[in-house]
């Protein structure tokens, strides 16, 4: 390992440790809100605090409830309660409520899981 | 009779293909033996050590064939042609055979550890880049000052390992290698 080789180690080692101010500004901007679509119109709502929400869809009410930053449906007015089975929403996973009509998409970056490998 | 310009053609060719199937070979026992991390964008980079055996030993032609054809070959085995990782590891690839062949020509000022430490570098800047571009947001950078970190020990004992592989490849091999 040469002088030079040191050199480039210690100014990317820099790097790194410089992108960090910026870098967790870039993540910590906009992932807590939910868009909810119903056929008596669209809403948004903010996953910050708890909240219960009865939306009115085409067969009957769907209640949704907001926890820790996450949202699901509780219970629904239909034949197969699929949206209460499919548990939290998050971004790229939304809920959906086929037979009321209703979804719930979540906004934001995706954190969790890969959708890519690189080999 | 075969000349001795004739015979070292045909080590390099020889030794470069089999450099080329050491690649593959790292970089799917890479995929088994080490499962893909927290930090998209970092592994071990152990093909990368194929690379830096066949850029040192033969030079930058060589060496980009060893790693473009890595990737080609793991993307037709894999089925991941043309999609987006194929795409990141592409263009990883090709930054860190820029960066390396760029440090190679400054004589003895880096030796094959600082090459494999701003390869590694540049893989991981390329692929983070690409990414953004492909999903068209700048989330994938705010994972940047992890993965440029995490590549920095990466590349460093990939480096050291070429060096000591570099080491025990017998002269004779290396006369006829013309370097």
């Amino acid at each position: 390992m040469t002088r030079c080789d040191v050199l480039l180690l210690a100014a990317l080692a820099a790097v790194a440790l410089l992108m960090f101010p910026i870098s967790s500004a870039v993540t910590s901007s906009g992932v807590s809100s939910a868009v909810i679509h119903s056929p008596s119109g669209t809403s948004g709502v903010s996953l910050d605090e708890p909240g219960r929400y009865e939306i009115a869809g085409a067969q009957g009410v769907v209640i949704l409830e907001v926890e820790n930053g996450r949202i699901r449906a509780v219970s629904a007015e239909c034949p197969d309660h699929i949206c209460v089975k499919s548990g939290f929403a998050s971004p790229g996973r939304p809920i959906v409520c086929a037979p009321n009509g209703v979804s719930v998409t979540v906004t934001g970056i995706r954190g969790e899981g890969l959708d890519a490998v690189s080999r | 009779m075969q000349s001795l310009a004739d015979t070292r053609e045909s080590f390099r060719t020889a030794a470069t293909a089999a450099l080329l199937g050491v690649a593959v070979v790292l970089g799917l026992l890479e995929t088994v033996l080490v499962p893909p991390v927290a930090v998209p964008g970092v592994r071990l980079g152990l093909a990368n050590l194929a690379v830096v055996v066949a850029m040192s030993m033969f030079g930058p032609r060589q060496a980009a064939f060893v790693s473009l054809g890595r990737v080609l070959l793991v993307a037709l085995a894999s089925g991941t042609l043309g999609g987006p990782g194929f795409l990141m590891s592409l263009s990883g690839a090709m930054a860190s055979l820029i960066v390396m062949w760029a440090l190679s020509t400054r004589g003895t000022v880096f030796s094959e550890v600082g090459w494999s430490i701003g390869g590694a570098a540049a893989h991981v800047a390329a692929q983070l880049l690409v990414a953004s571009l492909i999903i068209g947001s700048s989330a994938p950078l705010a994972f940047a000052p992890f993965s440029l970190g995490l590549s920095l020990p990466t590349g460093l004992t990939v480096g050291y390992c070429a060096r000591l592989l570099l080491s025990r490849i017998p002269e004779l091999s290396l006369s006829a290698a013309g370097r």
